[in-house]
């Protein structure tokens, strides 16, 4: 069979498989082996049966793999081989991964999501990024507790079981570290978007309202600020305003549809949608409400901005609007020009994403590309644009405008108002630079470059 | 001066509702009534503004037309208006209390129309309300075991009579964090330092970032009790051989490292000062950075959304308008660009960069 349909095919260049597209859009059968085209796409559309092949045949690594193998002629394994299912041993690449250098322990660190691996808007919850300060504990459920007091008409002490009972909610969001970019304020370090972009995950949380918690203690008028606090070895603690918790914050006991992970916050975490992932403490087990913010470690000497002046911003909640292409990027190398699918992610700390447009000519002019995904409250937001790669030097940048009218600004604007020592917040713009295909020589390099 | 401001109030709202029927009609003296209310920083009747532009409160004509046309430009064109009325404000009440610049309140800017319509959702009209009884009563006082929380009024901080002298709490320190952080605070291992002498602006913005410590970066002294009594010695957080005394002891250790002071005459910790919360609240009322702190106002940038033809300063290295400026990462010996395969991840680390996240 596979020695036959070697016989019959030539060499498949750019020039004969475009005429089969094309006889193929026309409705025109490709008869068996995809050797002979008929005569009526031959007549509108120039078409040379003599170099007409069948796409994809010829080649050996191209017909072996029509050999059934194993999985085909052998049972496979049984139900309950893994209680808790794995997934397959050919994704074992798709990790989270940390730099070594960026922190002097493993306890006090973090680790990137694979965003470039990634498919729609949801992180699987075991490559979900960490970021610890104190390691992760591993808690029993059944000794934590959440208690609410301070300035409350009633100090409670809740189970985790008292905390189900409540009317739960599900939302997704996406989560993200303020350092997420970090790396490229003075320049760029690293070619993958892993790095770039990878300190954040997307996930649907279910919990309970922190509204309703609250007001189940009731607030007393003096009291304006929240501080949660963790059960872990960092205890962990943010200040926030009242407002804040009584919009939209809750108090998750899930993540995608099973309890939280470990690292994550098990058994409970605060969400705050929108706000730097540092204020969404997790180990949960202590709300404090107070009539002034606490200035804690983590909210003066860190999570807050130096600027080119030498002040510094403080209490820099929301997470801005931002956007990123995660294909083609860095990770990848482009396969030769023709059509390739331009896709990212975009999110917006206040809101929902309301455009994204994609530019080549690295920002001179820009395309509105579609969504792909569903279009959340901050949450990641998938889009998709259609490329047509002629194979000459490219600088893709992706761009979001949030639906409170926010428009992502390119780095160099970033850099004169803000400078490049604040560590946190960097959400301008990034560009990849697509080499010359150049008949493969550039190999299909693409590359992190800065404005 | 007042009439150009209410002409470029009045002209920025025109362009904001060009098109819409319903603001150029129904309110045909409304431009005369809105910049009547300008107090000279922004219109009242922001939150109509915003709902008439589909809650766009960050868009750069939404903006103008409530704070005026230098408000987009940058955050020097805040200055002046960031006071408490400003609906664009963070800022908010720096009470006198605890230090020089008091306890700063940061809160929601009035603009974050919907954030405050759903918090006044969830609590405020909460009138309905009726508690379901989950949970159970728990005392105050049976809570103080995990209640360690110090805020920047020095509420929470140890009675006065706990504490030791500057030396017994450098032993302390020695013994227990010198390892870690450096016997002088220099820090050791990767670990952060906890006194640096570093000026905080840099000349070139491709210099290492500052670090920032204790000295020349906190804006309160009571953070560091809290936060080493909370969070150190990184082994075993919240040690009870260590105690009160010690965190405080050690506290006033640090900051004599970092030469601070606790009153005008710039008195600096001696090794024999007994230090306790009291010494602890004077030093806080004069860290040499408390002043130079903003209550976040971003975004400082407001662009339009350009289609095609964007101008020069939107493209290419520092706005030269050519997409072929740009910068690279370090290259390799080989001249190719660095690749951040997992094979190379354990090297060393790049040239610049941030520690301590
Ligand atoms: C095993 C090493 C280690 C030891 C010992 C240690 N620390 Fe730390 N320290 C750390 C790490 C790691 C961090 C950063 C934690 C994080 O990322 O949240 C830190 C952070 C700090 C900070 C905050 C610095 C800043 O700029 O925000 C202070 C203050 C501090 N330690 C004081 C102490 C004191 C006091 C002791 C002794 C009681 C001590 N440390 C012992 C590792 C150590």
């Amino acid at each position: 069979m596979t020695d036959k349909m070697e016989e019959k095919v030539a060499l498949q260049t750019d020039a004969s498989r475009n005429q089969g597209r094309r006889a193929f859009l026309k409705g025109s059968a490709a008869v068996a082996g995809g050797v002979m085209f008929t005569q009526a796409a031959h007549a509108s559309g120039g078409f040379d049966p003599k170099k007409a092949v069948a796409p994809y045949t010829g080649k050996a690594e191209l017909t072996d793999v029509l050999q059934d193998g194993a999985a085909r002629k052998s049972l496979g394994f049984g139900v309950r081989k893994y209680p808790y299912g794995m997934p397959s041993p050919f994704e074992k690449e798709v990790q989270r991964r940390t730099l070594e250098w960026l922190t002097p322990d493993s306890m006090a660190s973090i680790t990137m999501s694979p965003i470039h691996q990634l498919h729609g808007i949801i992180t699987p919850n075991g490559l979900h990024f960490e970021r610890f300060h104190g390691g992760v504990p591993t808690i029993n459920p059944d000794d934590h507790r959440l208690v609410i007091h301070g300035l409350v008409e009633r100090p409670l002490i809740f189970t985790m079981d008292d905390l189900k009972r409540f009317p739960s909610i599900s939302r997704i969001h996406f989560v993200e570290c303020p350092a997420n970019g970090a790396l490229e304020w003075k320049g760029i370090q690293l070619n993958s978007v892993q790095w770039t972009h990878g300190m954040m995950s997307c996930v649907e949380y279910t919990g309970v309202r922190l509204s309703d918690l609250l007001k189940e203690a009731g607030i007393k008028p003096e009291g304006k600020w929240i501080i949660p606090e963790g059960a872990d070895a960092s205890g962990m603690s943010r200040s926030l305003p009242v407002e804040l918790a009584m919009d939209d914050c809750f108090v998750a006991y899930a993540q995608n549809g099973e309890a939280l992970r470990r690292e994550q916050g098990y058994p409970i975490r605060l969400v705050v949608p929108g706000c730097e992932a540092n204020m969404w403490v997790k180990y949960l087990r202590r709300i404090m409400v107070h009539d002034v913010p606490l200035q804690h470690r983590e909210e003066t000497s860190k999570y807050t901005e130096l600027m080119p002046d030498g002040t510094a911003q403080r209490f820099s909640w929301y997470m801005e609007a931002n956007s990123v292409i995660t294909y083609p990027s860095p990770d990848f190398k482009m396969q030769g020009p023709g059509k390739y699918y331009v896709r990212g992610l975009a999110w917006s700390g206040r809101g929902k994403v309301a455009h994204v447009d994609i530019s080549t000519d690295g920002g001179r002019n820009w395309k509105e590309a579609h969504f792909t995904s569903v279009v959340l409250d901050k949450a990641w937001t998938r889009f998709e644009i259609e490329w047509d790669w002629d194979g000459s030097e490219a600088f893709l940048m992706s761009r979001v405008t949030d639906e409170t009218g926010y428009v992502q600004p390119p780095m160099p604007q970033m850099r004169k108002l803000e400078g490049t020592n604040n560590v946190y917040h960097r959400t301008a713009m990034v560009t990849w630079r697509v080499h010359a295909w150049e008949d493969g020589k550039s190999g299909g390099l693409i590359e992190n470059v800065q404005y | 001066m007042y009439n150009t401001k209410k002409t470029i109030v009045a002209v920025s709202i025109a362009a904001l509702f060009t098109g819409s029927a319903f603001a150029m009609s129904e309110n045909s003296n409304s431009n005369a009534e809105v910049s009547a209310k300008i107090d000279g920083k922004y219109a009242s009747n922001y939150v109509e503004i915003i709902k008439n532009a589909d809650g766009k409160y960050l868009d750069k004509a939404v903006i103008e037309a409530i704070l005026g046309e230098e408000a987009t430009h940058g955050r020097n064109g805040m200055v002046g208006k960031l006071d408490p009325a400003n609906p664009y404000s963070f800022e908010v009440d720096d009470s006198i209390d605890g230090g020089n610049h008091g306890n700063a309140q940061c809160k929601i800017p009035k603009a974050f129309v919907e954030v405050h319509e759903s918090a006044a959702k969830n609590y405020f009209d909460d009138d309905k309300f009726v508690a379901r009884g989950f949970g159970t009563p728990i005392a105050e006082s049976a809570l103080e075991k995990w209640n360690i929380s110090v805020d920047g009024d020095g509420k929470g901080l140890p009675d006065p009579s706990v504490g030791m002298t500057i030396e017994e709490g450098a032993k302390i320190y020695v013994q227990f964090c010198a390892m870690c952080h450096g016997e002088f605070g220099e820090g050791a291992k990767g670990y952060l330092p906890l006194a640096v002498e570093e000026d905080l602006v840099t000349s070139d913005f491709t210099d290492p970032a500052p670090m920032k410590s204790v000295g020349n970066y906190w804006p309160y002294a009571v953070t560091l009790f809290d936060y080493i009594r909370r969070t150190m010695p990184f082994w075993t957080p919240n040690a009870p051989y260590i105690g009160d005394a010690g965190y405080l002891g050690m506290t006033g250790y640090i900051l004599q490292s970092n030469y601070l002071v606790m009153d005008d005459e710039g008195t600096e910790l001696e090794d024999d000062t007994f230090f306790n919360s009291e010494v602890l609240m004077k030093v806080n009322k004069y860290m040499p950075n408390q002043g130079n702190w903003f209550c976040d106002h971003r975004p400082v940038i407001h662009n339009e959304r350009c289609m095609t033809n964007c101008p020069d300063e939107q493209v290419g290295w520092d706005g030269t308008g050519d997409p072929t400026k740009y910068r690279q990462a370090r290259k390799l010996p080989d001249g190719t660009p660095q690749y951040n395969v997992p094979q190379r991840m354990h090297e060393d680390k790049p040239g610049v960069g941030h520690a301590g996240m």
